[in-house]
């Protein structure tokens, strides 16, 4: 059994590889500082197995997990946190395994025991879904797309509108279209609804970017944008935006 | 109990202000034909009595409390009325008893006719007095609310004060603490010494805390140890990814400043600095004097790819309101970015312990 260890702090890895020597099975195949190394790691030796951080800087632990199901890959995942309430509470509900620091022996033999019995049965809850039950209701500030071999973290103030493509979402951002495996109504639903509109079937829009609405012929409405272009306004997404004009 | 009588200076005071009215009643009597002995004997045990007796006036007004509008005006005139009716008349009485009891009095003789001939004019200006005194208590139960509302307003001040303090004292960061307990954890397997070095810094790291957490004001001397404690733990927690850099002046050091203003500082460089960056850097706390000011600035390097956050977080917000709550206009707050660093200026008088 192949494993990595996430975790930004050395101290902190450094706990879980000493708790893993005494279990000569488990191979720990890397150690990762962050959520690049770590996505790096997992397409060189594919583990089976992994102790995931969290907290960490640039991709936090829940991204991490969605970037590596993007890939197709599902290892045990044993979540290891300091204070998260949160969390926990969404561990708690979606039956994943987690650590917390500092654990016992005991409670980490326990954790690597049930994440070895559910390698066998799948199922697993989606990333994405496990971290906004941890968000706990907050709106999503970020969206990691993997973009062939590049990870591209957009933050929301830079996402212009994003364009549905039947299992997949255009995100237009800073000039440059990606595209994302999810469906709109699954990113609108994580998202701020203060601040980006659903103004048509295929096109949610970050509010602050709408300068104008043109009315082109009768019925038929156009979002003029700041950059210039323009997005299609259906009537439904017209009067999304002038109850959300009218209620502020 | 009568504010008035609470007091003997104010006692004292009130009485003094009765004096100008028992001349003022002598006057009258000698300009109607009395003598001076008729006329003092007479004024000056009367202007006494009136001066007790119509304090009366502060219950019923402080009975019948004046309301925002004219409204219920005509029961309060009514009620002033008749207790000036009333206690005019007991005056006159008083002042026709008084006559009669000093008659046998020589020179006096003629005391009780001449009063008997001036009862309603005493009758009138007993009325005249009273409504005088009920305007008088009025004025003073609206001082004793405005006091009052003044004692209240800096109660509640001082207690928002202890409980932001108390909050302060709560708010050590769990996931500093864990996070610590953990890096023990991890070393007491392989570097016991620097094992019982954390926890002897944890341990310092707390008392510190929770002992500058009693106080209103504290020496920049304290707050620095408290972050030096602090950013030692945090060295041991990132390694190599925290450097640090300390600039102080030993001139600064004895300034008093409000509580725990530099740890939030040190904390948010931590969490927005080097906890967001792969690579960690250089966390730098400067202190220095210059023209009797203190120049206290913590520097942290910042991720570009992050958004920044519109306004101050809830740390710097309520740092910059201690700081300004106890300097005003004497202190600056800065807070922005230049060149991929993120810097806190805090600018305040150099104030030393007496």
């Amino acid at each position: 059994m192949r494993a990595l260890i996430i975790d930004d702090e050395d101290l902190a890895r450094a706990i879980v590889r000493e708790h893993l020597a005494a279990h000569p099975e488990v191979e720990v195949a890397a150690e990762c500082a962050n959520g690049f190394e770590a996505l790096k790691a997992a397409a060189q030796y594919q583990p089976d197995l992994i102790f995931l951080d969290i907290q960490m800087p640039k991709l936090d632990g829940f991204e991490v997990l969605e970037l590596l199901e993007a890939e197709g890959r599902r290892p045990a995942v044993v979540f290891v946190t300091a204070y998260d309430q949160h969390a926990l509470r969404a561990f708690e509900a979606h039956a994943v395994d987690y650590l917390l620091k500092p654990f016992s022996k005991e409670r980490f033999e326990a954790a690597l025991a049930k994440a070895q019995r559910l390698q066998e049965s799948p199922a697993p809850p989606a990333a994405t879904e496990l971290a906004a039950s941890a968000r706990h209701g907050k709106p999503l500030e970020r969206i990691v797309v993997k973009d062939g071999p590049k990870v591209t973290v957009v933050h929301l103030d830079r996402l212009d509108w994003v364009q549905a493509q039947d299992d997949y979402v255009l995100l237009r951002t800073e000039g440059k279209n990606l595209l994302k495996q999810q469906t709109l109504a699954s990113l609108e639903a994580q998202l701020d609804p203060n601040r980006f509109i659903r103004i048509h079937r295929s096109y949610l829009l970050n509010l602050d970017r709408l300068v104008r609405i043109e009315l082109d012929t009768k019925e038929h409405r156009d979002a003029i944008l700041r950059d210039g272009a323009r997005l299609p306004v259906s009537r439904a997404g017209y009067q999304r935006l002038r109850e959300l004009w009218e209620g502020a | 109990m009568h504010p008035l009588l609470a007091n003997r200076a104010r006692l004292g005071a009130y009485l003094l202000g009765w004096l100008p009215i028992a001349l003022l009643l002598m006057g009258i009597a000698r300009s109607q034909g009395w003598s001076w002995f008729e006329a003092g004997v007479l004024a000056l045990p009367l202007c006494l009595l009136a001066a007790f007796l119509f304090l009366s006036a502060w219950f019923l007004c402080r009975a019948m409390p004046l309301g925002r509008t004219v409204e219920g005006l005509g029961a309060h005139g009514a009620a002033w009325g008749l207790a000036a009716l009333l206690m005019g008349g007991l005056w006159a009485g008083l002042a026709w008893l008084l006559a009669h009891l000093l008659d046998w009095v020589p020179g006096l003789g003629a005391l009780p006719q001449r009063v008997s001939t001036a009862l309603p004019v005493l009758t009138g200006l007993g009325i005249l007095l009273y409504l005088a005194s009920v305007a008088l208590s009025y004025l003073m139960l609206a001082q004793d609310r405005a006091i009052e509302a003044e004692r209240k307003g800096a109660e509640l001040q001082l207690l928002a004060q202890e409980s932001e303090l108390k909050a302060l004292r709560a708010q050590l960061n769990p996931h500093f603490l864990f996070n610590s307990l953990n890096s023990i954890s991890a070393l007491t397997a392989v570097d016991p010494t620097r094992a019982r070095e954390m926890c002897v810094l944890l341990s310092d790291f707390l008392r510190r805390s929770l002992g500058l957490g009693e106080r209103r004001l504290v020496a920049l001397r304290e707050e620095l140890d408290l972050a030096r404690t602090y950013l030692a733990i945090e060295q041991i927690r990132f390694g190599a990814r925290l450097q640090l850099a300390w600039t102080l002046d030993p001139a600064a050091e004895p300034a008093l400043l409000p509580t725990l203003l530099l740890q939030p500082l040190v904390e948010n460089a931590i969490k927005h600095g080097i906890a967001a960056l792969p690579e960690g850097g250089l966390v730098a706390v400067s202190a220095e004097v210059v023209e009797g000011h203190v120049i206290l600035k913590v520097d942290n390097p910042v991720d570009l790819d992050a958004p920044r956050p519109e306004g101050l977080g809830i740390g710097l917000r309520q740092v910059r309101q201690r700081l300004l709550g106890r300097f005003g206009s004497r202190a600056r707050f800065e807070a922005g970015v230049q060149d991929q660093v993120h810097r806190v200026t805090l600018v305040f008088p150099l104030e030393t312990e007496p």
